[in-house]
């Protein structure tokens, strides 16, 4: 059976068990590969994108639960890399590895819509990815610049 | 699932770039072309493997375009270390080019196999090079035929990532391929202008005729200067650190841009034509077998197409480790393959033996170890009538779990065999090895194995990924003109990996009236295979005592050992510095005091060097001002290679750790006083590199251990396996760096050992209670 949603603005029809994890639709049937793999039990974050919106780890939600809405990855997040997000990462040089990294920036993304100027303790309770090279201090620092920028200009 | 129809095989390039685009937007990612010509490897956006370069390259390590785009291969693998960037820079440093238009690309490892180092490469002592600071020679590792060490002389000199030594090992020879470059590049120059070469100089990708003020770019006469051979090329002379423009600045890693856009293409992400996928199991007890499986029962799930029983890697392949037989399944996906075989039924062969293991057996075989004759490898004076006349003496035993790497990336490698040639795709910190392992397993010469480098999604010490390649490449040997994307669940990484291994060690030491030690006798123990066994201890104890005893003992167990980041250091550097701690507690001394006026009683070649860390670290951390009742400070040396005149790293810490009465820790505040030797090359990079070590390390020490039950590692996944999140880094990391005068042995694996005996000393200075087996979250921390 047919699933419909729109991923990064497209919109795809794919047919697939819909038990299947979003991720790998994603990842292999429609070729985005900026969505990563690691741990495949939601533990992680390394899978995160958005649907509506909303950050998901989408090794453990089925495609099913993206039926009629709207999926957001890492390629889709700004047509050429400059998202405010994006900047400051690129502005901190925050990757190390990088493997993580969408899955940061997605959740961190998911942060500022919700949040205009995060606390600490935000942070700590929104960001729950996983980054084995250990890039949280970096990362910090670029939640606070991206949300210095972005309400600078207006974004939210 | 109905997989896309890239995976169709049989279609057209044309037709399979066009109908991804069309359909999904998607990036379409690494192809190869059946024709197997490597210039017929289609590189996207965010590859990182070698290609033929569009015009002739000046060196084996430079190619400019015509428009002044510089190509600079890099011989290391990056994996989150900035190698990517900082070799770039030291090519970059000398050839004089525009930084911002440099793209680095991996050097060819098949070349690197076939071609030998350029003369002038090799004897790079003698040619100007030596650093004003007396810094000494550089530093290269050793060599075998099998690639386990890099091939002796080959193009690329050290084709490998290990040890923090990309820097160290490959300055001097990077620096003398940029000279050479720019020297032809100005002959060209000054031969298409009729002018003499001395007239001619350049700077940012611009020559320049100085008597005439005439002007062209490096990419208008590249071509010229690639035919231009150097004239004397033992001539040429590189810059000393007082020279540097580039390196020693901060510099923002290449890599982040695609990094930052989900564009680099690991080795999960490469995508071929015909492309299949298999999942793995094998024995979670290491060394078993399979007894059976029935395919028959999943073979008509969607997808699958076969499966393939894999025998135990050939040791010899793999550092004489033993891992496990298994099996894999293939399919038109991976989850497909994987779902597939999470419901075959598959019995295993358990070597009763290897069964019999659990950790509480385990441990309590390395502590009976220590008790047994074992290697002596220092003896200095006479500990044992000093210990036997004693009035004071202190002893500890420590303990240190099973660690993997847990990288983010699973294991993964992409392998196409064909009759006579074999393709591998594939993050890799050491792709000669690799190769070699491909070609005894199928047979194809070494000179036809390809290995088409990936960025790592994380390292922390090579072989730790195991057989992953060794799996892929014996599964597409057996699956001859098919592409085979092999991926490890993370299960499967955990059972795929070495694991530093499991060790105890005794402490002890006989104090004088005034509680300085008299004698130390330092015992440790961990599996015969560990490597790493003497670091830290060896020659001395880094701290003055006129009797000093170390031995190592082992014993023999069947879990895989390797080198995690750091190899032995971590757990000795947590074994000496506690003791520390214990002996200033016990001498009713201030530990920072303590550790510095036993330094400054040795004649150690960089005691200088080390008392200066202490001092450093102890003043910005606010050493000695008072903290609120629940808070403490605990300081530690850092050292690798201090013990002798050469190459080492030198770093004091200073933690500042609060635990509430219910038994929370909170690492609030770390300050590193870090020496640079002459220079770093990208100081950036080892800004983060420490950062990121900071919370590795607290993560050791707080939480991570892998429990052994019945042979298996008990702990495979993320759930029972926690790793540090962003609420554990912490808020104040203030770094200062001072110079020194000598070689670095590296930053990318050993600082931050510290946290493991800081973490421990504040808990005991707070709670009281003093807690010496690792990880501390088994204790219990609560006090008041």
């Amino acid at each position: 059976m047919a699933i419909d949603f729109t991923v990064n603005g497209v919109r795809h029809s794919v047919d697939v068990a819909p038990e299947t994890p979003l991720l790998w639709v994603i990842r292999d049937q429609l070729g985005l590969t900026g969505t990563k793999f690691s741990c495949g039990i939601a533990q992680c974050g390394a899978c995160t994108l958005h649907i509506d919106g909303r950050p998901v780890r989408s090794c453990s939600v089925p495609v099913s639960a993206a039926a009629g809405k709207a999926v957001t990855t890492i390629e889709g997040l700004s047509p050429d890399g400059t998202h405010p997000v994006q900047l400051a990462w690129i502005e901190l040089d925050v990757p190390q590895c990088g493997y993580c990294q969408s899955g940061m920036i997605m959740s961190a993304v998911a942060l500022l819509n919700k949040s205009r100027n995060p606390t600490d303790a935000e942070i700590d309770t929104e960001i729950t990815n996983a980054c084995r090279c250990s890039t949280y201090h970096r990362v910090r620092k670029a939640i606070r610049l991206a949300a210095s920028r972005m309400s600078s200009q207006g974004r939210l | 699932m109905r997989t896309n129809d890239t995976n169709k095989a049989g279609l057209s390039r044309r037709d399979v770039l066009s109908n991804a685009a069309a359909a999904t937007g998607a990036l379409v990612v690494g192809f190869w072309m059946p024709e197997r010509a490597a210039a017929q490897i289609i590189s996207p956006e965010g590859a990182t493997w070698a290609t033929e370069p569009a015009v002739k390259e000046i060196n084996a390590w430079v190619v400019v375009a015509p428009d002044d785009t510089v190509t600079i291969r890099i011989a290391q693998t990056e994996l989150g270390q900035g190698v990517w960037t900082s070799n770039a820079m030291m090519v970059c440093e000398e050839l004089q080019c525009d930084w911002s238009k440099v793209r680095p690309q991996y050097a060819s490892a098949n070349r690197d196999g076939q071609e030998m180092a350029p003369e002038w490469t090799l004897e790079v002592m003698g040619k100007g090079a030596t650093d004003p600071f007396g810094g000494g020679e550089p530093e290269f590792g050793m060599r075998g035929r099998t690639g386990t060490e890099g091939i002796p002389n080959s193009l690329y000199r050290r084709m490998r990532t290990n040890a923090a030594a990309s820097v160290k090992d490959g300055r001097y020879y990077l620096q003398l391929a940029g000279a050479e470059a720019r020297e032809r590049l100005l002959l060209a120059a000054a031969k298409s202008w009729g002018v003499p070469v001395a007239e001619v100089s350049s700077a940012n990708s611009v020559i320049t005729h100085r008597p005439t003020g005439r002007t062209t770019t490096y990419g208008q006469v590249a071509a010229l200067a690639a035919q231009t051979p150097h004239p004397n090329p033992e001539r040429i002379r590189i810059k000393s650190p007082l020279e540097w423009t580039l390196m020693g600045t901060e510099q923002k890693n290449l890599d982040v841009p695609l990094k930052v856009t989900g564009k680099t293409i690991y080795g999960i992400d490469v995508r071929l034509p015909g492309m299949k996928w298999a999942a793995v199991k094998t024995c979670p007890v290491y060394g078993g077998k399979v007894k059976s499986y029935d395919f028959e029962r999943v073979r008509r799930e969607p997808g699958v197409i076969s499966a393939v029983e894999i025998p135990i890697p050939d040791p010899s392949l793999i550092r004489d480790r033993t891992f496990s037989a298994g099996i894999a399944v293939i399919a038109d996906s991976w989850y497909q393959a994987k779902t597939a075989l999470d419901k075959m039924p598959i019995e295993w062969d358990v070597p009763p033996k290897n069964a019999a293991f659990n950790s509480a057996n385990m441990r309590a075989a390395l502590l009976a170890a220590l008790d047994k004759p074992g290697k002596v490898r220092v003896n200095l004076g006479d500990c044992d009538s000093v210990f036997a006349g004693a009035t004071r003496i202190v002893e500890a035993t420590y303990s240190t779990p099973y660690l993997p790497r847990a990288r983010m990336e699973p294991g993964n490698a992409t392998v196409l065999v064909t009759d006579d040639r074999v393709d591998i795709w594939i993050g890799d910190q050491s792709p000669q090895e690799t190769r070699y392992s491909a070609s005894r397993i199928t047979g194809i010469p070494e000179k036809n194995v390809y290995l088409h480098m990936c960025h790592l999604g994380g390292g922390f010490g090579r072989n730790g990924n195991g057989p992953q390649a060794e799996q892929a490449i014996y599964i597409a040997n057996q699956n001859r003109g098919t592409p085979m994307h092999l991926l490890w669940t993370r299960e499967e990484d955990f059972v795929g990996t070495t694991y530093r291994a499991m060790g105890v060690a005794r402490l002890r030491a006989a104090l004088d009236a005034e509680g300085w030690p008299i004698a130390f006798e330092v015992r440790t123990a961990m599996d015969e295979k560990a490597p790493g066994a003497i670091a830290a201890f060896d020659r001395g104890p880094r701290y003055d005592t006129p009797n000093y005893r170390f031995s190592t003992h082992s014993e023999t167990f069947h879990i895989p050992v390797g080198t995690r980041r750091g190899v032995g250091q971590p757990a000795h550097d947590f074994y000496r510095e506690s003791f520390m701690d214990e002996l200033a507690h016990a001498a009713g001394k201030d530990p920072y005091r303590y550790r510095r006026e036993l330094i400054s009683r040795t004649n150690l070649p960089y005691k200088a060097d080390m008392i200066r860390a202490l001092d450093m670290a102890a003043e910005m951390s606010g050493w000695g001002r008072p903290l609120p009742q629940g808070t403490a400070r605990a300081i530690a040396l850092e050292e690798r290679g201090a013990e002798g005149g050469g190459h080492a790293t030198i770093s004091a810490q200073v933690h500042t750790v609060s635990i509430s009465k219910q038994g929370d820790v909170r690492l609030i505040r770390v300050d590193v006083a870090h020496e640079e030797g002459f220079g770093f090359v990208n100081p950036l990079s080892v800004r983060k590199q420490i950062e990121g070590q900071i919370t590795w390390f607290y993560n050791d020490a707080m939480h991570q251990q892998c429990n052994v039950v019945e042979g298996r590692i008990a702990e495979n996944n993320f759930d029972r396996f926690p790793l540090s999140r962003i609420n554990e880094d912490p808020p104040e990391i203030n770094i200062t760096f001072f110079k020194t005068g000598h070689w670095l042995r590296g930053m990318g694996h050993d600082r931050g050992t510290s946290l493991q005996s800081g973490i421990a000393d504040a808990v005991f200075q707070i709670t009281g209670k003093r807690y010496r087996d690792l990880p501390l979250r088994n204790h219990d921390l609560t006090w008041g």
